[in-house]
């Protein structure tokens, strides 16, 4: 396990209350700008693997868009998992009606694991991170 | 998942909300420790931070009512008696949560 | 005695506190753990406070008298006790 760093983003690139995907060396990572501390951590979800960068970061709380699961940036412990879908006050047609309720019943019983950092450091303007460091 | 580090969250994410609404939360820390943990139970249960004190309906609308912090929905009520049905939150003016009697709408003249 | 009878819910400290009071005082009384209960027994639990234009726990009755929330000094008068606090 090398802890070398490599340029992933420019600082200005992400800001405060951001996050955005980069790749680095062949890890698919998500660089989060926590009110000027930058963290790094692994882009897929400890649900069910959706893109962590797409979901919302709120200080140091990073929540998954596809089920909600909420994640610690900095330790990337998982705080929360999925929340049960809703589909409104219509009755969707009795197939279709049951895929999801089968789909959601499925989801609920996938664990939400703890996702994996990687060291960052911030120089020059860049954010730098150790891709092969990560926990 | 960890308890306190759940705990944690949600005291940051309910801080915002509330506080706004005019209330914080109640200066009885024993009270909020236990109540913010049988929330994280509920959470971990349902998947939703639900109010440990009022009863889950099994009817989607009416449940969505009781998620923490649920003033929103009992707002006239909870200005009334100055804090929310099970007490994590109170006004901001409170310093003695004791004083504040558990008092459900139609006591307060309300419904 | 008066019959002393509740709706609680296991996760709630005034219940929990409501429970205390009756006990301390040597009262004897029935509770149902409302989100302990199944199905059917939380159906006619919800039935009966919707009938009384109730929806808070704890939900105690002494006699006739329904009392909801943690109400000490009530519980008290009903069952004509000295003193309600706790």
């Amino acid at each position: 396990m090398s802890d070398k760093y490599i340029r992933a983003i420019s600082a200005d690139a992400v800001a405060p209350g951001g996050m955005k995907a980069v790749e680095l060396d062949g890890k698919e990572i998500v660089v989060c700008n926590c009110g000027g501390k930058y963290y790094a951590v692994q882009r897929r979800c400890g649900h069910m693997n959706a893109p962590l960068d797409m979901g919302t970061l709120d200080g140091m709380y990073l929540t998954c868009a596809m089920h909600c699961a909420q994640f610690d940036v900095a330790t990337g412990e998982a705080l929360s998992g999925p929340v049960p879908p809703d589909f409104g006050g219509e009755t969707p047609p009795r197939l279709l009606g049951e895929y999801f309720q089968n789909v959601g019943m499925l989801m609920g019983r996938i664990r939400t694991e703890s996702i994996r950092t990687y060291p960052t450091k911030l120089e020059a303007g860049w954010v730098l991170v150790a891709p092969q460091a990560g926990d | 998942m960890n308890t306190e580090s759940r705990k944690k969250a949600l005291h940051y994410f309910y801080e915002k909300v509330v506080g706004p609404l005019g209330f914080k939360f109640t200066p009885d820390a024993e009270l909020r420790e236990f109540l913010l943990e049988q929330e994280v139970i509920l959470e971990g249960k349902h998947g939703v931070p639900f109010c440990p004190c009022q009863p889950l309906r099994h009817d989607r609308a009416r449940d969505m009512q009781i998620v923490c912090p649920c003033i929103p929905f009992h707002r006239k009520h909870f200005d009334a008696i100055q804090r929310c049905w099970c007490g994590l939150f109170v006004h901001q003016d409170v310093t003695d949560p004791d004083k504040l009697p558990q008092l459900p709408p139609k006591e307060v003249g309300l419904e | 005695m008066k019959k002393v009878s509740m709706y609680t819910l296991s996760t709630c400290p005034w219940c929990r506190k409501t429970k205390k009071f009756f006990a301390d005082h040597k009262v004897p009384f029935d509770y149902i753990d409302y989100d302990l209960a199944d199905e059917a027994t939380q159906r006619r639990i919800m039935q009966e406070l919707d009938a009384a234009g109730a929806s808070g726990f704890p939900f105690v009755k002494i006699a006739d008298e329904v009392i909801v929330g943690y109400q000490p000094e009530r519980y008290a008068s009903a069952l004509g006790l000295q003193g309600g606090d706790e």
